[in-house]
């Protein structure tokens, strides 16, 4: 059965605590849903705002592939393989917690508020060798075109990650079309991070998410006079 | 010196059971492959959560000390088991490795 089914972004929990405002997708920490969990691999789609000098202090990790996309300011990480990197807009983290890591992530600067999308998949095989890595993508190469950002087989301006998906970010111009075609059994994630974006008969609006199986064919596209700056993930 | 264990859900942190919260007799045993902690507790929903998410726990020891800072101990458990015993009313989870940490002084594991 085709289905697409739309998160509007106000239906999502939200957290305020001071420092962290978090839209979540899935549940997490006070946000407890047993019939929110997952969508396939995807166990978390966390939308943080960080306020400056703040950030979250040393924790565990263990088998969970975690992406962290930034959109705006710089996240600083740290870690007990002795990763100290910072992370900006333009680049992804990704962390393979693997057989465990202990890491902590901080706004990098005191003033700037930070923003990013933090996204957890439950790995190919538990048990791994826990790793870290940073990426830098050309931002230019995202407008009118799905650029992958975070894969299973990685490469140049990639990140690789430990499990059958894709992680693409697209910039699409007013009026403009793009088609991606869903493989059997497979599952697209979908976060409007800003703009208006057409999945097929949905209108996706800023911060609305979509979980999709079975559609075959997915039209994604802008009205003339709008646009869409939007995330699409392609996973078992 | 004062220890809390903790077991919690990895993802999203969820809290199944606390010493400090929930007064339980426990031990932890260093075994040829690992740890073995084993909690006397009545069966209640918590446990059953934590045979739920079997695969998805954060096992912690937090011992304080006067003076000193806190150290985290961290166990990963990956295939256990991790089984409960009606009869002995007795949580068992085996935990393959640790990381043992200090907070604040994060970067200069111990």
């Amino acid at each position: 059965m085709k289905m697409i089914q739309r998160y509007p972004s106000n239906s999502r929990y939200l957290v305020d605590l001071g420092w962290l405002r978090s839209g979540l997708s899935f549940s997490f920490g006070e946000y407890f849903d047993p019939e929110n969990t997952a969508f396939g691999v995807m166990r978390v789609c966390n939308d943080d705002q960080v306020a400056g000098g703040k950030g979250f202090g040393p924790h565990p990790h263990s088998d969970m592939e975690i992406v962290t996309v930034v959109l705006r300011g710089q996240v600083k990480h740290e870690d007990n393989l002795g990763n100290v990197a910072i992370t900006a807009e333009g680049q992804v983290q990704r962390m393979s917690a693997g057989s465990g890591i202990i890491h902590a992530e901080y706004n990098a600067s005191e003033t700037e508020e930070l923003h990013f999308l933090q996204l957890w998949f439950m790995p190919l095989e538990r048990g791994g060798k826990p790793s870290f890595e940073t990426c830098s993508y050309d931002c230019t190469r995202m407008v009118n075109q799905l650029l992958p950002v975070a894969s299973s087989t990685g490469g140049e301006q990639i990140a690789s990650i430990n499990q059958d998906m894709t992680v693409y970010l697209c910039r699409l111009e007013a009026g403009k079309e793009l088609v991606f075609t869903q493989e059997a059994g497979r599952r697209v994630f979908l976060f409007v991070i800003e703009g208006k974006l057409q999945v097929n008969e949905h209108l996706l609006r800023t911060r609305d998410t979509a979980r999709i199986q079975a559609e075959n064919l997915l039209q994604l596209a802008t009205d003339p006079g709008e646009y869409a700056y939007f995330m699409l993930i392609d996973l078992p | 010196m004062k220890e809390t264990l903790l077991i919690k859900h990895a993802v999203g942190g969820r809290t199944f059971l606390d010493s400090h919260k929930q007064a339980c007799e426990y031990r932890v045993e260093e075994t040829k492959t690992g740890w073995k902690v084993q909690v006397k507790k009545t069966f209640d929903a918590n446990i059953a959560e934590i045979l739920k998410w079997k695969d998805e726990l954060n096992l912690f020891l937090f011992q304080e000390e006067p003076g000193k800072p806190i150290l985290k101990i961290w166990f990963y458990v990956h295939s256990g088991p991790v089984t409960y015993d009606h009869e002995a009313g007795e949580l068992t989870v085996v935990a393959d490795s640790r990381i043992a940490y200090i907070p604040d002084s994060f970067g200069s594991s111990v």
